[in-house]
């Protein structure tokens, strides 16, 4: 899902413990403009739960997350 | 908008942490969060012990996270209000009683406050004691 759109902006976010990825994504999504696409990169399980259930309650859309080696890329639309 | 008031009162380590976590994700969550700290919880925002890490009551879990350097209550509390709508009070009673100034705490306080004042605050919403 995330590969047929163009990522921005990439938040590289591995190795960080929970929220550690949120809070990253949250600090570079507050500074882009609408439809902007951002990938966040977690080694952490939890935020790849905890970011959809985060872009749910805050209204930005949730592209789609994808396993990778080792980590997790979760994609992400600025809607608003 | 949903508002959440978590009252800080232990001293231990991993319910510091749990708070602080809790208090930061709702903050950049779009809630309204104010943490009360009082009684044992505020000997551990002396901004001395802090930086030294000197934590009394530090159980398994604990260890793991100044082990694994995770961002520590103080910090995620920092975070929250950076990036979201929290407050944090300081009980004026904890204060008094452990005879420090509010310049000798970590720099996350909006606010010297007492019970009255925070029930004040806090109505109308959720309250989490810990």
């Amino acid at each position: 899902m995330g590969d047929e759109k163009k990522v921005d902006e990439v938040v590289d976010a591995r190795g960080l413990y929970c929220p550690g990825p949120l809070m990253e994504l949250i600090k570079t999504i507050q500074l882009k403009p609408v439809g902007t696409i951002l990938s966040v990169l977690s080694t952490d399980e939890g935020s790849v739960k905890d970011i959809p259930a985060w872009l749910q309650k805050v209204g930005q859309e949730h592209v789609g997350t994808q396993k990778k080696e080792g980590y997790w890329d979760v994609t992400v639309r600025k809607v608003k | 908008m949903d508002k959440i008031s978590i009252v800080l009162a232990s001293d231990e380590f991993e319910k510091l942490q749990a708070a602080a976590m809790m208090a930061s994700v709702a903050a950049v969550s779009g809630m309204e969060v104010n943490v009360f700290v009082t009684m044992a919880a505020m000997a551990c925002f002396v901004k001395e012990r802090v930086d030294r890490k000197e934590f009394q009551k530090v159980g398994e879990v604990g260890r793991k996270v100044l082990e694994k350097k995770a961002p520590l209550y103080a910090d995620l509390l920092s975070q929250g209000k950076m990036m979201g709508g929290m407050k944090v009070y300081a009980c004026s009673l904890a204060l008094d009683l452990i005879e420090k100034p509010l310049s000798e705490m970590v720099p996350v306080f909006d606010d010297v406050v007492g019970v009255a004042t925070f029930l004040g605050i806090a109505e109308g919403g959720q309250v989490m004691f810990i």
